[in-house]
């Protein structure tokens, strides 16, 4: 084959100082394939892409300039109204540019595969949904399709490091291909990633998946584009109805002839695969919303939290002392109050203010999550962060000269960064759960109403566990717990790649990661 | 290092970590976008009124000018590091912070005690079975319920457990369980969940504020078994909740643990010497694996103070986690600025305790080495 030829004539040039552009320049089949997959690949589902692109942009850009104005607001008032305003013009030209992304068409939508319809005449073949196909078959193909096309996307990417390992890497070995060559043979880590990619695609491309849209079904059931279209057996009739007409009458609440369990039709034809809320809303789609605030928060937090966590560590490892110290003795003060207790005291006490009200509420907590979980994770890489300072290549570097914030980035960050991603995704555990724990509490705390946030639904269904309407309680938090268990598996698989024989002793890190909530 | 030197050494680093805590609520509570006046009394309550009240408060003096923020700071911290809590505002209104929090307390150290010790005796008897026979179907039943237990939400097993127990079924067993004299017919409802009075009356012969009659302690009334029995029926479920995390988390750790230890050399010289296999066990395998397990442990008291405001409110037990959720909400500020300071105590008292029970279990350990 040509590209085996290429690859051995590309060998000798790998361990010279030519750029990535000049390799692929040299051997250019694998990137052309790999990019050609990967472009039909992005082709299919463009609108989705760039509305979840943008949709991230949009979180990092009002985490960034809520930070920047709540810092400046303690100097200048003006100076912080002045970043207001720049958010929120920023924010409102993104929000434009996502709605102008949802009219480029993509194959995965519910565009071309509805699942909406009714049977005109009460029964036989069904007027709307994918090819005459039942709502739920239907719903249940677009689902499919979404999360086969989820996966394959993740593998692409992963292939495409592969490739760029194989071909275009100046290294010939790096201790990442231990790492990812040790995920590859561990099948409990495995899950954790499945399990992720999962509730990444919810994020995502919850819209399409859903069997209907948050939009439609919980933030504006009564507008115009809410209108549905069902077969009404009485008059024996097609007529339309507002959604949230349809809602109030598709209610679960506890009784056998009030109650649309999971993989029931509702009476206007609708199929609702987690069955309806307390409101007559459609759970799947509830929850399908909830998964994007949740992941949003979560990475915000964690990413925050990992910054100070990395950053702290290697500042007190490298300075030791007394600068050690007072690190010790913030994060001591900082975990001294509980956590818990902490955000339901900022969330009550901002609630209905403007800080409280960006990314409905969320991005206050995951700011407080950021500066609350920190001390855990400065705890877990503390040690190896210690030790890499006193690595000679450390004492080379300062010998050398070397600036102090160089060393640490070039030569200390790469060997804590694999300690930081175990804590970072064990912690996100306990993030996810005190998240919805303050969405359960209700009250003004957590994620505020109509956005959806998966605590709240528990407390919704709290009363009718024993029921028939069993499901809105227990349908979330078994999500919450699928979450939790992947992301601890995925932690506890890069644990075993990086450090087989690192299992023990970490237990005071590790109860930051479950529970608690 | 002399191990009262330490401990000395240790309290004077802990002041910090108290006063940061409390600086920081203070902050929250006080430069925060909070108004107790428009809280205390409502939307429409005369100006004056208002004014009145935050002149009692202490937010402005009497000739309406604002009380300056670290004037106020000074006053709320200088009370409550000598233990003067003050009146609550809201929750109920001129009666002493101190005396609520006392009546609150019985409840939730009778539930935080079942959680402890529900997570202990249950979770490190299974890590260490799971342990002894790791890699067999029994193991993988043992650490994988661990680790799912371990990623439930309080609140969610909370409202789970107390819906199903409400509705029988199942476990319309539990309701019969002990079944006592005065609850016909034998039900479960959340809101009964109690304290036994054995434990209620021995808190009421204690003023922890004014002065302990300790002597008083010591004659604690013979506690009616029957009663206990059934107070322990009600407080389980909740307790078992509490401590779920904990308990997975204990049944991992101590799984892992004893995985190592039994593999050393010391307990394959100790069979060699002829010792029986529970000696073994309990005195190499289960002293060593104590060690990982000591911080897990003690770090349930870090999520008890967390959690038992979520479970408290499922279960509605009138304990001190529901009590902050009311007085925040409300808000009550010297009832949440009390609270948080016992919290904070807890805490740091607990680290202390887990550091030199380290020094005690594992001879290793030099005092030098966590300072």
């Amino acid at each position: 084959m040509a590209s085996s030829t290429n690859t051995q004539n590309a060998e000798p040039l790998r361990r010279d100082d030519s750029t990535v552009l000049s390799r692929i320049a040299d051997n250019p089949w694998p990137a052309a394939r790999w990019v050609a997959v990967m472009g039909v690949l992005v082709l299919l589902e463009l609108g989705a892409l760039l509305g979840g692109f943008l949709n991230v942009v949009e979180a990092l850009l009002i985490a960034v300039t809520g930070l920047a104005e709540v810092t400046v607001g303690l100097v200048s008032s003006s100076l912080a109204a002045g970043i207001l305003g720049f958010q929120q013009s920023a924010a409102s030209t993104l929000s434009g540019l996502r709605a102008d992304t949802e009219g480029i068409p993509t194959l995965l939508s519910r565009d071309v595969i509805p699942n909406q319809g009714y049977q005109p005449g009460g029964t036989g073949a069904w007027e709307g949904p994918f090819l005459g196909l039942e709502p739920a078959y239907a719903w249940a193909l677009r689902l499919v399709l979404v999360l086969a096309y989820a996966l394959v996307l993740s593998y692409w990417l992963f292939r495409g490091w592969l490739v760029f390992r194989e071909h275009y890497r100046q290294m010939e070995w790096s201790p990442t291909d231990d790492v990812v060559d040790k995920l590859r043979t561990h099948r409990w880590g495995q899950f954790g990633i499945v399990i992720l990619v999962l509730f990444l695609t919810m994020g995502l491309f919850g819209p399409a998946m859903g069997p209907t849209t948050v939009e439609q079904n919980i933030l504006s059931p009564y507008t115009e584009d809410s209108r549905i279209e069902y077969y009404n057996a009485e008059s024996g009739s097609v007529e339309t109805v507002f959604a949230g007409e349809a809602n109030f009458n598709a209610k679960s609440i506890g009784s056998q002839d009030s109650n649309v369990g999971p993989m029931t039709y509702d009476d206007y034809g609708r199929f609702h695969p987690f069955g309806t809320l307390t409101n007559g809303r459609d759970l799947f789609t509830f929850m399908m919303g909830g998964a994007r605030i949740s992941l949003i928060v979560t990475g915000i937090a964690i990413g925050l939290g990992t910054l100070l966590a990395g950053g702290l560590a290697m500042v007190s490892a490298f300075y030791r002392g007394s600068i050690d110290l007072g690190v010790l003795t913030l994060a001591d003060g900082i975990v001294s109050v509980p956590r818990l207790l902490l955000l339901i005291m900022v969330s009550a006490v901002f609630a209905n203010t403007w800080l409280g009200n960006i990314l409905d509420g969320g991005f206050l907590l995951a700011v407080v999550f950021g500066l609350t979980i920190w001390p855990f994770l400065w705890r877990a890489v503390r040690g190896p962060a210690l030790q890499v300072a006193q690595e000679a290549w450390v004492d080379a570097a300062k010998s050398f000269g070397q600036q102090p914030s160089i060393i640490m980035r070039k030569h200390m960050f790469p060997y804590i960064m694999g300690y930081l991603l175990i804590y970072a995704s064990m912690s996100a555990g306990g993030i996810i759960i005190s998240l919805s724990a303050l969405s359960f509490l209700g009250n003004g705390l957590g994620i505020s109403p109509p956005t959806p946030a998966w605590g709240r639904a528990v407390s919704l269904g709290q009363g009718l566990v024993s029921g028939p309407s069993w499901h809105i309680s227990f349908i979330p938090g078994a999500m919450i717990v699928l979450l939790v268990t992947g992301m601890n598996a995925f932690g506890d698989g890069i644990r075993d790649a990086i450090d087989p024989e690192s299992d023990t002793g970490e237990g005071g890190e590790t109860t930051a990661a479950g529970g608690g909530g | 290092m002399n191990r009262s030197i330490y401990l000395l050494k240790r309290i004077a680093l802990a002041l910090p970590v108290i006063l940061f805590g409390l600086t920081v609520t203070f902050l929250i509570l006080y430069r925060g976008p909070l108004d107790p006046a428009n809280a205390i009394l409502g939307q429409d309550a005369a100006p004056s009124d208002v004014r009145r009240l935050r002149v009692a408060l202490g937010y402005i003096n009497p000739d309406g000018s604002p009380v300056p923020l670290w004037q106020q700071y000074y006053g709320v911290m200088s009370d409550l590091l000598l233990f003067d809590f003050g009146n609550s505002w809201a929750v109920q209104r001129n009666v002493s912070v101190a005396s609520i929090i006392v009546s609150r307390m019985p409840a939730t150290l009778w539930l935080g005690f079942w959680s402890v010790m529900v997570a202990l005796v249950v979770g490190i008897p299974t890590g260490f079975f799971a342990g002894l026979r790791a890699n067999s179907l029994s193991d993988y039943v043992a650490s994988g319920g661990g680790i799912v237990w371990r990623a439930m939400p309080n609140f969610w097993l909370a409202v789970i457990l107390a819906g199903s127990l409400t509705a029988g079924g199942l476990m319309s067993w539990y309701r019969h369980f002990p079944c006592g004299p005065n609850e016909n017919p034998c039900a479960w409802r959340t809101d009964v969940v109690t304290t036994p009075s054995e434990v209620s009356n021995l808190f009421s012969t204690i003023d922890l504020f004014t002065g302990v009659p300790v002597l008083e302690m010591l004659f604690i009334p013979v506690p009616n078994g029957f009663n206990l029995l059934i107070a322990f029926k009600w407080i389980l479920p909740a307790a078992l909740v509490l401590g779920s995390a904990s308990m997975g988390n204990e049944i991992r750790i101590g799984r892992t643990a004893v995985l190592e230890s039994i593999n050393s050399k010391y307990v394959e010289t100790a069979k060699a010497k002829g010792l029986s296999p529970r000696r073994i066990i309990v005195k190499h395998v289960g002293r060593n694996a104590a060690i990982p397990l000591l911080p897990v442990i003690m770090g349930e008291f870090y999520l008890l103070i967390g959690g038992s405001v979520l479970v408290e409110k499922v279960f509605s037990i009138n304990g001190l986690g529901n009590l902050f959720f009311r007085a925040i909400i409300v808000p009550d500020i010297p009832v949440v600025m009390a609270l948080v300071f016992i919290f904070v105590l807890i805490n740091v008292f607990v680290n202390i305790t887990q550091d030199l029970l380290y020094t005690v279990i594992d001879p290793r350990v030099t005092l030098e080495d966590t300072g």
